[in-house]
């Protein structure tokens, strides 16, 4: 098996290398770089730890090579160019000259595809020729996949393409898709995943996307190829230059002006707060954390879920009216027949900010409880005294503020913040609260994280529900601008939208995130932010679903890819039982990208090939599973079953082709339906079996394999051909095996092919069915034993009883004998109401079982 | 009324003396029953070959007319994690017959709890013929390694009061120290003969002659299995009542359809028609048919189906998965990795004869 396998892989590399230059860097790339990855990585990263410390003092300008390698090693993420610069330096072993890089890259600039295919072939005899050069085998693989790091990168104006905005479509030759939206998001352009009329230009790579160019020739947008874009880069003049257009220009001026005019404001509040402080009433702004000190004071510095605020903002203003007319008025939202409202929304985007200042805004005297305070049902039904008003008004008079800094009113309003926080200790705090939202006189403001959440059911139908969304980049970033200004941090737009994107919208982290870094730094360029939002990045758990399309999907395998063996085997880390399953579930439904270049049969015996090594895999992978799970429990070999069951089989059959909706869209697994529906029909089967013990000795499978098509001619057949008038047979083969009603739905269920049970079923008519059940029902059946679950609880009942005392027990005993009769006739009123002996039936079936096991 | 096969009238033999075939072997059996000195043992042979017919009468030859008496109990039994197992045992006064794969993996479990606890009390009934009680163990094939080591101790130490009658289809999946605690009791399939002479047995006992074609054609067909046998005798018998004439033997369902999925194999090979192979299959599992019979069944039929050049190739892959069946837990993985490998082949196979036909 192992020498077809390799011979399959010759053959391959034989035919790829006909096609010119790109499949067979692929195949040369496949063959040469994949076996030691290891050895590149720890050396780039030893080099990476070794340049951290070069990172204090701030890189100038991409000139000297010392600053350029810092850079890119940072992040393992390394980009074209250096790629280059350290291929030529450990090929020739020599401290590389940043003349020498440069003039390469200066170079590459204005190659034209002919140079690059001269290009490759080299980069591709490197790998086979000398196999154990260390060095050259080391700069092969820098120079990575296809002609990964064959252009280099110019060095444009930071805000060249400021201002534009750009699509890519198709996969580059030299760049993976994400380098390729990092390199345009560096120079400043704004990339959208949809051309539209606004879009300027649209970067096209091979195999476009057809939905994107119908929308490309219909806008008339300016495309440019790869070369091209490059070009753009290193030719075009940014804003500083003043060649910008006006109305771009014109919207920059005013956008700054905003922020500039918001970093007074909050200027100007601070200095009043400060002066309060100093008299002592409220706390020095220096003192608080960036997160309190720049939170929202009204509304319209809420980012993003305008109109959710605004809603949120008109029901807390109608309440009194509401609760006057008994919540019979929807009013405009619908909304004011709630006594609750449930603010539902991710992490860091404002609900309780909101929350709070809407109740402040509209008069009312927040009341938070959140995850920090015990919400036991008890609590939450005695300790909150939400029914009266509040006295604090009523003793302090009306100008008085409380410690919150809120101004004291007669209206509360209680804010039930991290509503899915309330687990195992606040019991029925959940029930408890949805009684007393049920009953409330005052706003009840709920949130929560997650929606769905099982534990917010109750909440469902007595709560308004206001999900907030996750706000767009661009409404935070004019309000960080204004925090960086203010704070006298000097970050680009386009850094800040990273740092956006990176946190998720979390304002709160990106907030947090600054100033962290205000401690160190006064600015932030392009890659430090980029590595500042990798520090901080939440991994985002994808589901089983986005996994299989992404993995068998044509990016992550494909030549530019920038994801390594790890990053694959991740994958399957994300959820470990369900990643293979579905793997195997759909690891046919693709169009293999291998298989590209292939035509006619060819094509066809290939597929089957490449199909066959991924079914070998995965059933490798099943054997690597049944260690992992068996006795002895291996879980070391886990990462073998990643690359077994998901890594390989992928790795072989990605391509298009298996998306939402279309012919062959991605299922869940059949396996767990199947496996489940396998075991409860062998349940099944084996409780036939164990009744017609008594009769025959074949075990379950003799059963299943020569009886019940035995039997069908028997106990099914005649209802089909006959009908009721065959009851009476059919009855007298059933009890002959001690068979019951449901044994006969179970043979009639483990038919397959013709005899599957809705084909049977839809052949018995109805009124056959119902008389054998009726005649089953009528008569005496003999049963050959008794299920224990069915026995089993009586004696229970009668040790459940309090202990008896012994000395007192005496006594009794005499007692009862006097009362004997009275006992035996509460006995026999007992079996009436006893609920175990309600069904008179399997009693009197009982006794005829018992009679035959004697004679048989 | 019962079918021939469970009809002591018909057929079922309940002495060592009535037994149909193997009379050397009934003979040995006979002679160790009377011994006293009775061993443990381990019955093994194909499904249908009357190994428990042998038993049963080698417990009649000891106990007499009472192991006939037999009630079922279901026992429940606590697994660690506290889930209920539920054990259907068979017992009379004599013997006990279990079938501890029907806890799954947790069948040590039941041989240790069940076993010692019948190992431990001895015969009650002074009257008994024999002062031990015997153990019949079903499927002792499928008994999992820690069940086995279980057994090992247990055959030796309760010796006195208990002999565990092991019953299998296979020796292969028993480890060796329980071999050797055991005689060995091979029950072979009935050759084509003895097969014959019970069918016409049983025809005569029925009142109707079997006419030798149709005999000819139920042995052909049911491969050594005298129960499939009997059974597809009553099943002609009440097709055509005169057994005349050109005969065809109704398959089984799930036959029918391994012989569907047979020819989809060979008829197409793409990944939709895997998929559509992969349906079947998980049909055919979850109505309860071992996977193993499954490519038995499958292979069979394809490789009548196939160019001689493949046969080999085919069977020897079948082989190979169905190892990988037994150790690995997911089924359908195995089956479908062969039956795409069994594509690939084909598709292979027919490119080299379309490039070179005159080879």
């Amino acid at each position: 098996m192992k020498r077809k396998k390799s011979n399959i892989i010759d053959s391959e590399n034989e035919e790829e290398n006909s096609p010119p230059k790109k499949k067979a860097a692929i195949s040369a790339s496949k063959s040469s770089a994949k076996p030691r990855p290891l050895v590149t990585k720890v050396k780039s990263k030893k080099a990476a730890e070794d340049d951290d410390y070069d990172m204090e003092s701030p890189p100038d300008d991409n000139e000297d090579d010392d600053s350029e390698s810092a850079e890119d090693e940072d992040d393992f993420d390394i980009k074209p160019k250096s790629r280059k610069a350290l291929a030529s330096k450990s090929s020739t072993k020599k401290a590389p000259a940043a003349s020498t890089s440069k003039s390469k890259a200066g170079k590459e600039e204005t190659a034209t595809p002919s140079k690059k295919s001269t290009d490759d072939p080299k980069g591709q005899l490197k790998g086979p020729a000398k196999k154990f050069d260390w060095a050259a085998k080391k700069a092969a693989q820098l120079a990575g996949p296809v002609a990964h790091g064959s252009k280099a990168v110019p060095a444009g104006a930071l805000d060249a393409l400021a201002g534009l905005s750009m699509v890519f479509t198709g996969e580059l030759s030299s760049f993976s898709r994400e380098e390729a939206i990092d390199l345009a998001k560096r120079f400043g352009a704004r990339v959208v995943l949809q051309p539209s009329s606004k879009t300027d230009f649209v970067v096209l790579g091979d195999n476009a996307g057809p939905s994107k160019i119908a929308a490309i020739k219909k806008h008339g947008i300016k495309t440019l190829s790869e070369d091209e874009f490059l070009n753009l880069i290193g030719t075009r003049k940014g804003l500083g230059n003043g060649k910008m257009d006006e109305k771009t220009k014109k919207k920059m001026e005013k956008e700054q002006e905003e922020i500039k005019k918001a970093a007074k404001e909050m200027e100007k509040r601070e200095r009043t707060d400060r002066a309060a402080a100093q008299s002592g009433k409220a706390i020095d702004p220096k003192m608080q954390l960036w997160t309190v000190r720049y939170a929202p004071q009204n509304l319209k510095e809420i980012c993003g879920n305008k109109s959710q605020v605004e809603k949120l903002q008109t029901w807390l203003h109608d309440w009194s009216s509401s609760l006057k007319s008994g919540f019979k008025k929807p009013g405009k939202s619908g909304m004011n027949v709630y006594r609750a409202v449930l603010i539902t929304g991710p992490p860091g985007i404002g609900k309780t900010t909101a929350a709070h200042l809407c109740a402040k805004l509209e008069g009312f005297t927040p009341i938070e409880l959140n995850a920090s305070d015990a919400r036991s049902k008890k609590l939450v039904e005695n300790g909150m005294n939400i029914n009266n008003t509040s006295l604090d008004g009523f003793l302090k008079g009306p100008s008085e503020l409380n410690s919150m800094g809120v101004a004291i009113t007669d209206k509360s309003c209680l804010i039930m913040d991290e509503v899915d926080g309330m687990s195992a200790g606040d019991r029925g705090g959940v029930g408890a609260l949805n009684a007393l939202i049920k009953k409330s006189k005052i706003p009840i403001i709920c949130i929560a994280n997650d929606r769905q959440a099982q534990k917010l059911k109750p909440l469902m139908g007595t709560t308004f529900n206001l999900p907030f969304q996750r706000p767009q980049a661009q409404s935070i970033r004019s309000r960080i601008l204004s925090i960086a200004f203010k704070e006298k941090l000097k970050i680009p737009a386009n850094v800040i939208d990273q740092l956006i994107t990176g946190a998720q919208s979390d304002i709160r982290q990106v907030v947090n995130m600054l100033s962290t870094w205000k401690l160190s730094n006064d600015t932030m360029d392009f890659d430090e932010g980029k590595a500042l939002a990798k520090m901080n990045q939440k991994y985002s758990i994808l589901s089983p679903f986005e996994i299989t399309s992404k993995l068998l999907g044509p990016y992550v395998y494909s030549a530019t890819s920038r994801e390594t063996l790890n990053d694959k085997m991740d994958y399957y880390f994300q959820d470990h039982s369900f990643v293979p399953l579905f793997i195997q579930e759909n690891y046919l439904k693709t169009q293999p990208s291998r298989l590209r270049n292939l035509e006619g049969p060819e094509k066809v015996m290939k597929e089957l090939q490449l199909m066959d090594r991924a079914a070998s895999s995965i059933s490798d992978g099943d054997l690597v599973d049944a260690l992992i799970h068996g006795p002895e429990q291996h879980w070391g070999l886990m990462p073998l079953h990643a690359i077994c069951s998901t890594v390989t089989p992928t790795s072989l059959l990605y391509g298009s082709g298996s998306s939402y909706g279309g012919p062959n869209a991605m299922t869940f697994p059949q396996w767990l339906g199947q496996n489940s529906k396998q075991g409860k029909l062998g349940r099944q089967l084996g409780d036939v079996q164990i009744r017609m013990r008594l009769k025959v000795s074949g075990d379950k499978s003799e059963i299943r394999q020569s009886y019940i098509p035995a039997l069908f001619p028997h106990i099914i057949k005649p209802l089909i051909d006959e009908g009721a008038s065959a009851v009476d047979d059919v009855i007298g083969h059933m009890d002959e095996y001690y068979l019951s009603k449901e044994d006969w739905d179970t043979i009639v269920e483990l038919g397959v092919d013709e005899k599957r049970d809705d084909a049977v079923l839809k052949k018995i008519p109805t009124a056959t069915k119902t008389a054998l059940t009726r005649k089953y029902n009528s008569t005496d059946h003999p049963i050959p034993f008794h299920k224990a679950q069915d026995l089993g609880k009586a004696p229970k009942k009668l040790a459940g009883g309090p202990a008896p005392d012994l000395e007192e027990a005496y006594v009794d005993d005499v007692i009862e004998d006097a009362s004997d009769d009275d006992t035996k006739k509460d006995d026999t009123d007992d079996v009436a109401k006893d609920s175990l002996i309600k069904a008179p039936k399997p009693k009197k079936k009982a006794a005829p079982a018992k009679k035959r096991e004697k004679s048989g | 009324m019962s079918l021939f096969v469970d009809q002591e009238s018909y057929f079922r033999p309940r002495t060592l003396d009535t037994l149909h075939y193997h009379h050397g072997l009934s003979e040995r059996l006979k002679a160790l029953a009377a011994s006293g000195d009775f061993p443990h043992m381990l019955f093994y042979g194909p499904s249908g070959a009357g190994k428990k017919t042998r038993i049963t009468c080698v417990l009649r030859q000891l106990f007499g007319a009472g192991v006939e008496k037999l009630k079922i109990d279901q026992r429940v039994f606590l697994s660690p994690s506290k889930r209920k197992l539920e054990i259907n045992i068979v017992q009379s006064n004599y013997h006990i017959e279990i079938t501890p794969s029907e806890a799954g993996s947790y069948d040590r479990l039941v041989i240790q709890e069940l076993l010692k606890e019948i190992a431990q009390t001895q015969q009650v009934d002074l009257s008994a013929k024999q002062r031990f009680k015997v153990v019949i163990i079903n499927e002792a094939d499928s008994l999992s390694r820690d069940a086995q080591a279980a057994l090992r101790r247990t055959m030796e130490k309760y010796m006195s009061n208990m002999r565990i009658i092991l019953c299998a289809n296979s020796t292969s999946r028993l480890i060796a120290p329980i071999k050797s605690r055991c005689l060995l009791m091979r029950v072979a399939a009935p050759n084509e003969e003895e097969m014959m002479t019970v069918l016409k047995y049983v025809a005569k006992r029925a009142g109707f002659d079997l006419p030798p074609e149709a005999g000819e054609k139920i042995v052909e067909d049911s491969n050594g299995n005298l129960r499939k046998a009997i059974l597809i005798l009553e099943a002609l018998k009440m097709q055509t009542p005169d057994l005349n004439g050109p005969l065809s033997i109704a398959k089984p369902d799930w036959e029918v359809y391994c012989y569907k999925v047979a020819d989809l194999l060979v008829s197409e090979q793409s990944p939709a028609r895997v998929m559509e192979v992969r349906a079947k299959l998980y049909e055919l599992l979850s109505h309860c048919i071992p996977p193993t019979i499954i490519l038995k069944t499958v292979a069979e039929r394809v490789v009548e189906k196939v160019d001689e050049a493949l046969k080999a190739d085919i069977m020897h892959w079948a082989a190979f998965y169905e190892v990988r069946m037994r150790t690995g837990s997911k089924k359908i993985y195995h089956l479908e990795a062969w039956v795409v490998k069994v594509m690939s082949l084909y598709k292979v196979l027919f490119r080299l004869l379309m490039q070179n036909p005159f080879d």
